[in-house]
C-alpha cells in the first residue's frame, strides 16, 4: 500500500511540477487580464509580440469580475495590464489606487474625452449602445424614442438584454449617472417586468433575428461582426440609434491600464502605448472587431456610423459606479 | 391415484436438449424424487412443472387440467404449485413474516396468525418473524421458504435440492422433518437432488435421470436392488457386477452359485450384488483345500481403515467355473465392512451371499 | 521507507501484517486520512465563515429576496422533474436491455451508457444549434434527462444482471403475475441502485453550468457564476453558494433517509442462475422504439450537430497549434488531478476497509459531502482563501489540482474501496508465508489487486476533469485554456463551428473512459 501511495504521490507531485511549467506563463512576458473580446485582444497581442518580441499571456474574464479580482488580489496581483470592454471596472480598480499612471506619450495619443482626467488609465476603443430590432416586424414609427420607453407597459415581453454582462451594466451605469438613482430604480423595475434575459449580446441579437423578441439593447458591433461573417444571426436585424443625448445613445469606453504592482511596467506600458498607437488602432479599423477607434486621428471602420454623428450623452467615464449598478440590479432581481 | 401426469415432455436450449421424452405419474400425497448427476436436466424438468419455462413438446396435466401442451401454457402464478429453491430464494428486502405472507392475500383474515402458525409448523421461533433473511441460518432460511410455499396450500410442492446447502447432520434431520410435514399436510412432493441416498430415503417413487431422460422409475427398494443397468446400479450405490450363467433360478458366478431374481436361463449374463449382501467368515488355507465344492474362499489383499467403515479388497482363490474368470482375477472385489470384523491383509475368508443376485437384462 | 526491516530483526514476529504495521502504523494512515478530510471540509467551512462575516442582516437580505426564490423554483423544478423521468427511463431501458429478448440488447446497452462521453454542455450546444429558440424549463428537463440518465442506467442495469432470478420464480410460484413480480420483487431490489443514481443526477443538476446557460435557464449555479463575473467573490455569490450547499445537503439527507439501513445482498450461497429473458413477442417493435429514440436524442443529436459544424467550418476551424495546446493542457490537468486525487484517497480507502469503525465512517462521509458540492462553490472557496491568506498558491496548478481532488475524491474512493476490499489481508500473509518480504508481499497481493480499482478511479476522475468548466475557469493559472474552456469561449461568441473541434476531441477523449466504466460495471455484476 505504501509503495503505491508513495509512487502515486511522487508521480502526482512530479506531474504537478511539470504541469506548472507547461501551463504557467513565460516569466519574462506580461499578463493581461482581458475582459475585451478575445479575438480583438488576440489580434493585438499577436501583432505586438511579433513587433516587440514581448510575450503576452491572456486570462479571459469579464469586466467587473476582473475589476473586483484585481482589488481582491491587491499588490500581489499577477496581472500587468487590465483591458476592459467598459469603463466602470477601470474606475473600480482606479478607486482602489491600484493603477500606475499611464505614460504621457500614450495619453498624448488619445483625446481627452476618451480617458479620465487623472490619467491612470486610457480609452482603447469605444462602442455605442443600439436598439437592434426585427426589421420584419417593426417600422421606424414603432421604434422606441428613448431607452426609457422600454420600461413602459407597451414594451412588455417584447425586448431582450443581457443583464449579467458588463456591457449592459455600463449602460445602466450611464442611466444612473444621467438620470439619478430613483429614476434608475424605477426603470429597472419596468425592465424586470418587460424584458427577456439572454446571456451575451450576440445571443440577444440572435433572439431578435429568430423573432423571439422584437428588439434588444446591445452594442453596435455585434451586428457588424455577424454581417461581416455569414449574417445568419442578423439577417432580419436592423440597428436603431437613439441619438439626442438619450441614455440609450451612450457610448461606452473600453479601457486599458497598467497595474501599479506590475513587475514588468516597461513592457506593460509599451503594450498600452502600442494598442492606442497607429498599428493598434488600425486593427480596430481593419479587423473583425468593429469597435470604434479612439486614437487621435484614427479612423474607425467606414461601415460604422461615425462616432461624432451618434449624439451620445456626455458621461464622465470614471464616474460610472459599477458597485452601485450591481447592487441596484441585484435588488431589482435582475442578477 | 395419480393426479400429475407428464407425457413426452421435451425442452431444448438451442442445440442442447435438456429434457427429452419424460413420462411420469405422481400419486396424490406421494413423494417422488428425481435423482441424477448435475446437468442431467432434472432442474429443467422441475422448472417445466413449476411453469417457469414452457416445454417444446409434450404435456403436463394436473388434476385433469392441462398446464402445458399444444402450445398453451398456464403461467407459473396460476398453477398453484409450491416451489422451494436451492437456497430458499427469500426476498432480501422483506422481513421473515412478509416473506411467509408473500403469497397470501393482503386482506386475508387473520393473516398474522396464519403466518405465525406456519412458522410454528415448520419449526421456526416466533421471534424471528421480524428479522431479515440475511440474519437467519441456512436451515432457518429453508424453513421460511417452505412455510412461504405452504401458505398457498399447494397440491404439489417442488423441492429443488433444498437441503444441499445445509450441513450433513442438519440435512438428514431437515429431510425427515420436511417429509413428515408435507405428508401430514397431504401435499404431494417432487424432490430434485443429485444425492442418491437423499432420494432413496425421501421418496416413495424415485426417478433416475440421465441425459435428459428417465433411465428408470420405481420404488426406492426396487431401484436399489433391481437397477436396469450397470450405470443406474453404480449411481445408486456400491455394486459388485459379475459375469454369470443363469440356469433354473441360480446364477453361477465367480463367487459361487447364488439365487437369481430371474428364472430364464442364459449362458452369458451379468449379475449385480450389493456389497451388503456379501458376507465374509474367517477361514484357513486348509479349509480351501478341504471344503466341498460350491464354497468359495478369498484372500484379503488390501485393507484400509477409515473409522467406522473399513474397505477391504479380496482376491477369489477358487472361483467356480466362471464364464469369464479373468474379470475376477484382474479386478479384486472391493467391500466395505464394519471395522469390528474387518479382516486383515493376508487373511483367508469364506465368501457367502445373502439374498438374490440381480440379473441385468441383456448383457449390460 | 526502510526495506523489509524484518530481515534485520529476525527475532521480531515477521508476519507481513505485523511488519507492515511497523512500517506504517495505522495511526499514520489515520492522520493522513484526517488531514485529507479536514482539507475537504475547507469549502464548507468557508461558506459558514463568510456567512458569519457577512452578518445575519446582510445574509438575510441576500438570501431572502425574490431572485433567490426564482432560482430556487427553477432549480427545484428541474430536480423534481428530471430525477423521476431519468429513473423511469433508466429502469425501462435497463429492463429491456438486461431482461428482455430485445434484438441487439448488448448494442443498446452500450448506447445507453455512451451519452456519458458527451459533456453536458455539448449536449446543450447540440440542441441549441439545432433548435435555436429552445429555452427554459422544458428544454432544461429534456437535455438534462438525456445527458444524465446513464448515471441511473448503469447501476440499475448492473443490479438487474446480478439479481437472483430464483426470487422472481419464487414470487411467480406464489401466485404473482409477471407485472406484480416486477413491482413487488424486482423494483424493491433496484431501490438502492436507483437512489444512488438519482442522487448523482440530482447533484449534477445542481452543479451544472454550461448546459443551462445555453438554453437560458437560470439555476443557482448559473447565478453564482453571473455574480462571480460581475463581483468576483462578492457576498451575493457566496450566499447563493450557501443556499446551493443547503440544497446539496438536503439531497444527500433525502437519499440517506430513503435508503435507510437496507441491505439487499443475495441470501444464500452458490452461483445465481442467469435470468431467463422475457420474450417481448409482438411488443418487440414498440419496445425497440424506446432505446432507439433515446439513442437518437442522446447521441444522434450531438453527433449530427457537431458533424454539421465540422463540415461547415471545414479545415479553417482546425487551428492545430491552439487545439493541440488545449489538448495537452487538458491531458496534463486531467492526469495530474486524477493521480493526486487517487493518491490522497488511498489512506481513507485503506482505513475504511482494513480498520472499519466510527472514525473512518465519519471521515468518509465528510469527503462524500464535499464531493457533492458543485465545482463553482469549491472554486469560489479556494479563490477567496488563496487570494486572502495563501497568495503564493493563488492561480497555481496546485490550487486547481486541489479543487479537482475535492470535487472528485468520492469517485476515487468508490473505486479504491471496492478493489481494496477484494484484497483480504490474508493474501498478504499467505504471500509472506511463501517467502516474500513484507513489502514484496504487499506489492504482489494488495497493490496488484487494487491496481485495477486505482486505474478505474484515475479514469473516472480524469473524465470529470476533462469536462470540468466552471472551477477550471475560476482557478486555472494564467494562460491555461483547456478544451472545455476553449469550447466555451468559442460558443459564447456564437462561433459554433470553431467550437466543434473541441467538442469532438472531448467526446473522443471521454469515449475510452466511458467504455471502461461500462466494462467495469458489467464485471462487477459478474460477482
Amino acid at each position: 500500500m505504501k509503495s503505491t501511495h508513495f509512487a502515486l504521490t511522487s508521480a502526482a507531485l512530479l506531474l504537478a511540477l511539470y504541469a506548472s511549467s507547461a501551463l504557467a506563463q513565460d516569466a519574462k512576458g506580461i499578463v493581461i487580464y482581458n475582459a475585451q473580446h478575445e479575438s480583438l485582444t488576440n489580434e493585438w497581442a499577436e501583432a505586438f509580440t511579433k513587433e516587440t518580441g514581448i510575450k503576452v499571456t491572456i486570462r479571459k474574464g469579464s469586466d467587473t469580475e476582473f475589476g473586483n479580482q484585481i482589488v481582491a488580489e491587491g499588490k500581489l496581483s499577477p496581472a500587468d495590464v487590465f483591458l476592459t470592454e467598459n469603463s466602470p471596472a477601470m474606475a473600480l480598480v482606479d478607486n482602489a489606487g491600484l493603477f500606475a499612471p499611464v505614460d504621457a506619450d500614450t495619453l498624448a495619443q488619445v483625446p481627452e474625452e476618451f480617458r479620465p482626467a487623472n490619467g491612470h488609465w486610457t480609452g482603447i476603443a469605444a462602442r455605442s449602445t443600439v436598439f437592434a430590432y426585427d426589421k420584419t416586424k417593426l417600422t421606424a414609427d414603432k421604434l422606441p424614442k428613448s431607452l426609457l420607453d422600454l420600461a413602459g407597459p407597451s414594451w412588455k415581453g417584447r425586448w431582450a438584454a443581457s443583464p449579467s454582462g458588463a456591457d449592459f451594466q455600463a449602460i445602466v451605469g450611464a442611466l444612473l449617472e444621467l438620470k439619478g438613482e430613483a429614476a434608475t430604480v424605477e426603470w429597472l423595475k419596468g425592465m424586470k417586468a418587460n424584458f427577456t434575459a439572454y446571456r451575451g449580446n450576440s445571443t440577444a441579437m440572435k433572439a431578435v433575428n429568430a423573432g423571439e423578441v422584437d428588439g434588444a439593447v446591445i452594442y453596435h458591433y455585434y451586428y457588424y461582426g455577424d454581417q461581416a461573417k455569414t449574417g445568419e444571426n442578423s439577417k432580419n436585424v436592423s440597428l436603431h440609434l437613439f441619438k439626442n443625448q438619450d441614455p440609450g445613445a451612450f457610448v461606452s469606453i473600453s479601457g486599458g491600464g497598467v497595474l501599479a504592482s506590475s513587475k514588468h511596467p516597461k513592457e506593460a506600458q509599451a503594450f498600452l502605448k502600442w494598442i492606442t498607437g497607429k498599428t493598434g488602432q488600425g486593427i480596430l479599423r481593419t479587423g473583425t472587431s468593429f469597435e470604434y477607434a479612439v486614437g487621435t486621428g484614427d479612423e474607425s471602420n467606414p461601415e460604422l456610423t461615425p462616432l461624432k454623428d451618434l449624439q451620445a450623452p456626455k458621461v464622465e467615464a470614471s464616474k460610472l459606479d459599477s458597485k452601485k449598478v450591481s447592487e441596484l440590479m441585484t435588488a431589482a432581481g435582475l442578477l | 391415484m395419480s393426479f400429475l401426469h407428464l407425457h413426452g415432455l421435451r425442452k431444448a436450449y438451442g442445440n442442447v436438449t435438456a429434457v427429452d421424452g419424460i413420462e411420469l405419474a405422481v400419486a396424490v400425497g406421494s413423494r417422488t424424487a428425481i435423482v441424477g448427476p448435475s446437468g442431467c436436466g432434472k432442474t429443467t424438468l422441475l422448472r417445466l412443472i413449476a411453469g417457469f419455462e414452457a416445454p417444446d413438446a409434450g404435456s403436463i396435466v394436473l388434476y385433469g387440467t392441462e398446464l402445458a401442451g399444444n402450445g398453451d401454457v398456464v403461467p407459473a402464478h396460476r398453477r398453484g404449485i409450491g416451489v422451494v429453491a436451492q437456497d430458499g430464494a427469500l426476498f432480501p428486502h422483506l422481513s421473515i413474516a412478509d416473506n411467509i405472507g408473500f403469497g397470501m392475500k393482503r386482506d386475508e383474515d387473520a393473516r398474522d396468525e396464519r403466518i405465525a402458525d406456519l412458522a410454528y409448523v415448520v419449526g421456526l421461533d416466533r421471534g424471528i418473524l421480524k428479522r431479515r433473511p440475511h440474519q437467519l441460518s441456512g436451515g432457518q432460511q429453508q424453513r421460511v421458504a417452505l412455510a412461504r410455499a405452504m401458505a398457498r396450500k399447494p397440491r404439489l410442492m417442488l423441492l429443488d435440492e433444498p437441503f444441499s446447502a445445509l450441513d450433513t447432520g442438519l440435512r438428514a434431520s431437515m429431510r425427515k422433518a420436511v417429509a413428515e410435514l408435507l405428508e401430514q399436510a397431504g401435499i404431494a412432493t417432487i424432490l430434485v437432488t443429485h444425492d442418491q441416498a437423499e432420494a432413496l430415503s425421501f421418496a416413495d417413487q424415485v426417478a433416475v435421470m440421465r441425459d435428459g431422460a428417465f433411465s428408470q422409475v420405481g420404488a426406492p427398494r426396487d431401484l436399489y436392488l433391481r437397477p436396469k443397468d450397470r450405470m443406474i446400479a453404480e449411481f445408486l450405490g456400491d455394486s459388485i457386477i459379475l459375469p454369470a450363467r443363469i440356469s433354473s433360478g441360480i446364477a453361477e458366478c465367480a463367487i459361487g452359485h447364488i439365487g437369481a431374481d430371474s428364472t430364464s436361463p442364459r449362458d452369458v449374463a451379468r449379475i449385480m450384488l450389493r456389497p451388503e449382501q456379501v458376507f465374509l467368515e474367517p477361514a484357513s488355507r486348509a479349509d480351501v483345500a478341504n471344503t466341498p465344492p460350491n464354497v468359495v474362499f478369498g484372500e484379503i489383499i488390501e485393507a484400509e481403515f477409515a473409522g467406522s467403515v473399513s474397505t477391504v479388497a479380496l482376491r477369489v482363490l477358487n472361483s467356480l467355473d466362471p464364464p469369464d474368470a479373468a474379470v475376477i482375477g484382474n479386478h479384486p472385489l472391493i467391500l466395505r465392512r464394519s471395522f469390528v470384523d474387518a479382516p486383515t491383509v493376508g487373511a483367508i475368508v469364506r465368501i457367502s451371499v445373502h439374498g438374490k443376485a440381480h440379473v441385468f437384462d441383456g448383457t449390460a | 521507507m526502510t526495506p523489509s526491516s524484518a530481515e534485520y530483526h529476525p527475532s521480531r514476529p515477521s508476519t507481513p501484517a505485523a511488519a507492515w504495521s511497523r512500517l506504517l502504523p495505522t495511526s499514520w494512515i489515520a492522520v493522513a486520512a484526517v488531514l485529507v478530510s479536514l482539507f475537504a471540509l475547507l469549502p464548507l467551512g468557508f461558506i459558514i465563515w463568510v456567512a458569519i462575516q457577512t452578518g445575519w442582516t446582510s445574509v438575510a437580505q441576500l438570501v431572502f429576496r425574490p431572485r433567490v426564490g426564482e432560482l430556487l423554483v427553477n432549480t427545484l423544478s428541474l430536480v423534481i422533474l428530471v430525477v423521476p423521468i431519468t429513473a423511469l427511463l433508466s429502469v425501462a431501458l435497463a429492463w429491456l436491455t438486461e431482461r428482455s429478448d430485445l434484438p441487439g440488447a448488448r448494442f443498446w446497452s452500450g448506447l445507453s451508457v455512451a451519452p456519458l462521453a458527451v459533456p453536458a454542455f455539448v449536449h446543450s450546444y447540440a440542441w441549441i444549434t439545432l433548435f435555436p429558440s429552445m429555452h427554459g424549463l422544458f428544454a432544461g428537463v429534456l437535455i438534462s434527462v438525456i445527458a444524465y440518465f446513464p448515471f441511473i442506467y448503469l447501476p440499475v442495469a448492473a443490479t438487474l444482471r446480478r439479481l437472483d432470478p430464483a426470487l422472481e420464480d419464487a414470487a411467480a410460484s406464489l401466485g404473482n403475475t409477471p407485472w406484480r413480480v416486477f413491482l413487488r420483487v424486482v423494483l424493491p431490489q433496484l431501490k438502492l441502485a436507483v437512489l444512488g443514481g438519482a442522487l448523482l443526477v440530482g447533484l449534477h443538476l445542481l452543479a451544472e453550468y454550461g448546459l443551462y446557460v445555453f438554453i437560458r435557464f437560470d439555476t443557482f449555479t448559473t447565478a453564482i457564476v453571473d455574480q462571480f463575473q460581475s463581483t468576483f467573490n462578492g457576498p451575493a455569490a457566496n450566499m447563493l453558494a450557501g443556499v446551493l450547499v443547503v440544497c446539496c445537503l438536503v439531497l444527500l439527507a433525502l437519499e440517506a433517509m430513503l435508503r435507510g439501513g437496507e441491505r439487499y445482498a443475495r441470501v444464500g450461497s452458490g452461483a445465481a442462475r442467469t435470468a431467463v429473458r422475457t420474450s417481448l413477442g409482438r411488443a418487440t417493435v414498440p419496445c425497440l422504439a424506446l432505446p432507439l429514440i433515446t439513442a437518437s436524442l442522446a447521441l444522434g443529436v450531438p453527433f449530427l450537430t457537431v458533424g454539421r459544424w465540422l463540415v461547415a467550418g471545414g479545415a479553417g476551424v482546425w487551428n492545430l497549434d491552439v487545439i493541440s495546446l488545449a489538448l495537452w493542457q487538458t491531458l496534463v490537468l486531467a492526469l495530474g488531478g486524477a493521480l493526486l486525487t487517487v493518491a490522497i484517497a488511498i489512506p481513507m480507502a485503506w482505513l475504511s476497509i482494513r480498520r472499519p469503525g466510527p472514525l473512518p465512517r465519519l471521515l468518509e462521509s465528510c469527503n462524500y459531502i464535499v464531493g457533492s458540492l458543485p465545482g463553482v462553490v469549491i472554486a469560489l472557496a479556494l479563490v477567496t482563501v488563496t487570494v486572502r491568506v495563501a497568495m503564493p498558491l493563488y492561480q497555481t496548478v496546485a490550487t486547481i489540482l486541489a479543487a479537482y481532488a475535492l470535487m472528485f475524491l468520492p469517485r476515487a474512493l468508490v473505486s479504491l474501496r471496492a478493489s481494496i476490499a477484494q484484497a483480504p489481508v490474508e493474501l498478504e500473509q499467505a504471500a509472506g508465508s511463501l517467502g516474500r518480504s513484507p513489502l514484496r508481499a504487499l506489492w504482489s497481493t494488495t497493490v496488484r489487486l487494487s491496481a485495477p480499482g486505482a486505474a478505474a478511479g484515475i479514469a473516472l476522475v480524469g473524465l470529470g476533469i476533462t469536462n470540468e468548466l466552471t472551477a477550471t475557469q475560476m482557478l486555472a493559472p494564467n494562460g491555461t485554456r483547456t478544451l472545455a474552456m476553449a469550447f466555451w469561449a468559442m460558443s459564447n461568441e456564437l462561433d459554433y463551428a470553431a467550437a466543434a473541434p473541441y467538442a469532438l476531441i472531448m467526446v473522443v477523449m471521454s469515449l475510452p473512459l466511458t467504455w471502461l466504466l461500462y466494462v467495469q460495471s458489467r464485471r462487477m455484476a459478474g460477482r
